[in-house]
């Protein structure tokens, strides 16, 4: 009996040393940060001269802050929109592309292609396609005799080409992660329901998407993150612009705490979207029953 | 217990994406390029003891490429015209950011290129050096400097550097698409600027050909605003657009765009240089500074234009917006009078000024040297210096900005698309305007 006792003392002990790395590195990156954010947000913390406790005074100017919200109200349309657009566009492509067929990795890498381009690159190409005179779009639209809109200058369309440009760049990795969710789904299942006679829509419906689950789980989860902190490509492609439509939480973050040096305050901001993203993401636990397990 | 669980790594993963975003929550530590970029600058000015040895300087700045050059070259002639001080210019791409690090953790460069527009909000914080000391002592008088320029470098009757260049908007208007219409003379107000824009303007059914007049940037408002004779903010730093003299701007451009039909949304967006809409003959005339001089001429006889003062509102006030960039001393320095030696031989001593203005092609925030006739026989860069007369620096509010570009342009915008009416445009970026204005005010 005591000998076993000094084996798994020896064990947990190894076992602490090989995780120390990783759990340094992610309180120093990680933990002592969102700490001392917390403590900053209940603080006038200027960067350059000042750093007094002011209690929850950030926090009460939050809540009477209209363009606040407002950014929030952007992103929240933009996530109800663009989640599940990306799931069912990279689900779709990756049972497109799942097939054994000669030629099937050519289109794979193809879809790939656009993530491997920088955001900020790609929408600047974008904001040329969508150019209302002599972009590629409205030209093509032209030839069939519509006048396509401002795409990016109109409050009715900005976040709409916003949602296409990041959903044309983000639907690719996401296939990927749903091809290999695919191929760990057994034959055997398609195989004995085959026999029992389940259409093609019934296997999908029974087999196919409860087996991806975890997958979409994952998926879901990243981009509503992804989503929430939307950032890089609106501000290239109208930044925030026309009448704050497009305009984020993170955008206004990055101005009051770098341009307008109240740092405390944006930390305020940045707890609310922290929170706000966990929200979200215990929603799509709920709706995903993500901790139930798959048979 | 699973659920608990995997709650908890959920808290983590929102937790590690907030501190990935980055510069949101976590402020300045574990920012690894600006930390290593702020400890490389500091090895410069260290070599600096020994009073036989030069002193080596630090010049922080955010120009890269040509920019990068013209810097280059003002820097290595002053290392060459004496031995005592040695500068080194080093490019940051991100200079706001990396000067907070630098202001309160070390590595403080010694000379800084400075957005004039921040002084106000910078000031009180104490990391800028006030240079009215040095001025005296040298005898240096403030009337060779351009005054608003000046105004804009000071805080609370201090002034914190000298400006490097001063710039404002000019009218641009292509020569031939003026004169195929039938106009012969380039506009001097509204009215000629109106009438011009409507000759210029070619539809080909639904799609505009040649737009007259620019109305693609509402940040210009405050230069409208002045011409109609009125001011963007009260003395006491409150918006006062919301009131005959806002509403005589928004009429004007009501009837630009949606009666005359000068220009339409978004027509400009996403041009780069080599598409230019004014290059490419397919905008008879717009706003703009110097700095587009060089690109324009680039294009020849393919280009032919001229640039006159912006047209005088109604009742023939002028208006103009001043901006530019000066050179500063940050309070962190440690040899602040080299930095002051070398800011005063570049800015203010008539020959390096007129070199500055000819290596960059920017004007001198330094009035003797643009007596030069470099200057004064050249027809493009007289009509910017009669504008510089009578220009006006933004007001010096530290919300200032953050009014402009979350308040006013936003429902500006709004109204150019005809989602809301001239009155409620106003009133809405008042109050809005006013609550950025009085959240952002405090500058202790």
């Amino acid at each position: 009996m005591a000998s076993y006792g000094k084996l798994t003392r020896h064990q947990s002990r190894t076992a602490y040393l090989f995780i120390t790395p990783t759990m340094l590195l992610f309180l120093v990156f990680t933990v002592i940060p969102v700490v001392m954010a917390l403590y900053l947000s209940f603080t006038n913390y200027d960067v350059l001269s000042r750093m007094k406790w002011v209690g929850t005074d950030n926090y009460k100017r939050l809540f009477g802050d209209v363009l606040y919200w407002t950014t929030f109200k952007n992103v929240a349309y933009y996530t109800v929109v663009f989640v599940p657009l990306n799931i069912a566009l990279s689900l779709g492509l990756a049972m497109l592309f799942n097939f054994r067929r000669p030629g099937v990795r050519l289109f794979r890498a193809m879809s790939y292609m656009p993530t491997l381009t920088s955001a900020v690159a790609a929408a600047t190409v974008w904001v040329w396609l969508l150019h209302p005179e002599y972009g590629l779009v409205n030209t093509m639209l032209g030839y069939v005799g519509v006048t396509g809109p401002a795409w990016l200058a109109q409050t009715e369309t900005a976040m709409l080409s916003i949602i296409l440009v990041t959903l044309w760049q983000t639907v690719g990795s996401n296939m990927i992660i749903y091809i290999a969710g695919l191929q760990g789904v057994p034959d055997y299942l398609y195989e004995s329901a085959k026999l029992d006679g389940a259409t093609a829509i019934g296997r999908f419906r029974y087999i196919t998407w409860p087996q991806l689950r975890p997958t979409t789980f994952l998926v879901s989860t990243m981009s509503i993150i992804g989503a929430l902190q939307l950032f890089d490509q609106a501000f290239v492609l109208t930044q925030g612009g026309p009448g704050n439509v497009t305009k984020t939480p993170v955008y206004l973050i990055y101005q009051q705490g770098f341009n307008q040096l109240q740092m405390g305050y944006a930390s305020a901001q940045a707890f609310v979207l922290a929170i706000a993203i966990l929200i979200f993401s215990l929603i799509n636990m709920r709706v995903n029953k993500s901790e139930e397990s798959v048979v | 217990m699973r659920k608990w669980v995997s709650l908890i790594a959920l808290a983590g993963v929102t937790s590690a994406v907030l501190a990935g975003c980055g510069s949101s929550g976590g402020s300045s530590e574990g920012s690894p390029a600006a930390s290593s970029s702020a400890s490389g600058a500091s090895a410069a000015p260290s070599g600096s003891k020994s009073s036989g040895k030069a002193v080596e300087l630090t010049f922080w700045g955010d120009w890269s490429g040509e920019g990068q050059k013209q810097f280059q070259t003002m820097v290595d002639a002053f290392n060459k015209s004496q031995d005592q001080i040695r500068v080194k210019y080093v490019v940051q791409q991100d200079l706001i950011t990396k000067f907070l690090t630098a202001a309160t953790s070390g590595g403080s460069p010694d000379i800084m290129l400075w957005d004039r527009w921040r002084t106000s909000l910078y000031a009180p914080k104490n990391v800028l050096h006030p240079v009215d000391d040095f001025l005296q002592k040298d005898g240096l008088n403030r009337d060779d400097f351009y005054g608003e320029a000046l105004k804009e470098l000071s805080y609370n009757g201090k002034l914190y550097g000298l400006p490097l260049t001063v710039d404002a908007r000019a009218l641009f208007y292509n020569k031939k698409l003026l004169t195929d219409a039938g106009v012969s003379a380039p506009p001097t107000n509204w009215q000629e600027l109106e009438e011009a824009a409507v000759k210029t303007t070619k539809w080909d059914g639904s799609k505009l050909q040649v737009a007259g007049f620019s109305l693609g940037d509402n940040g210009l408002f405050n230069m409208y605003l002045q011409q109609a004779g009125g001011t963007m903010l009260t003395d006491d730093g409150k918006t006062n657009f919301n009131n005959d003299k806002g509403k005589a701007v928004l009429d004007y451009w009501d009837r630009l765009m949606n009666q005359d039909k000068v220009y339409k949304i978004g027509f400009e967006k996403g041009l780069g240089e080599s598409t230019d809409a004014f290059a490419t003959g397919k905008l008879a005339m717009t706003y703009t500074g110097p700095w587009m001089l060089t690109t324009y001429k680039k294009y020849g006889k393919d280009l032919d234009f001229g640039v006159v003062p912006p047209p005088a509102g109604p009742n023939g006030d002028k208006g103009a917006i001043m901006g530019g960039f000066g050179l500063v001393i940050p309070e962190a320095s440690k040899h602040q009078q080299e930095a002051w030696e070398f800011i005063k031989w570049w800015t203010a001593n008539k020959d390096n000024a007129l070199l500055w203005a000819k290596t960059s092609l920017n004007i001198p925030g330094f009035k003797p040297a643009i007596e030069d006739p470099f200057f004064q026989d050249d027809p493009f860069w007289k009509p910017f210096l009669e504008t510089l007369e009578f220009a006006k620096i933004r007001p010096q509010h530290p919300g200032y900005s953050v009014m402009e570009t979350d308040a006013l342009i936003p429902n500006l915008e709004l109204f150019q698309q005809n989602k809301q009416s001239a009155e409620d445009t106003l009133k809405k970026a008042q109050q809005q305007g006013d609550k950025l204005l009085q959240d952002n005010a405090e500058a202790k």
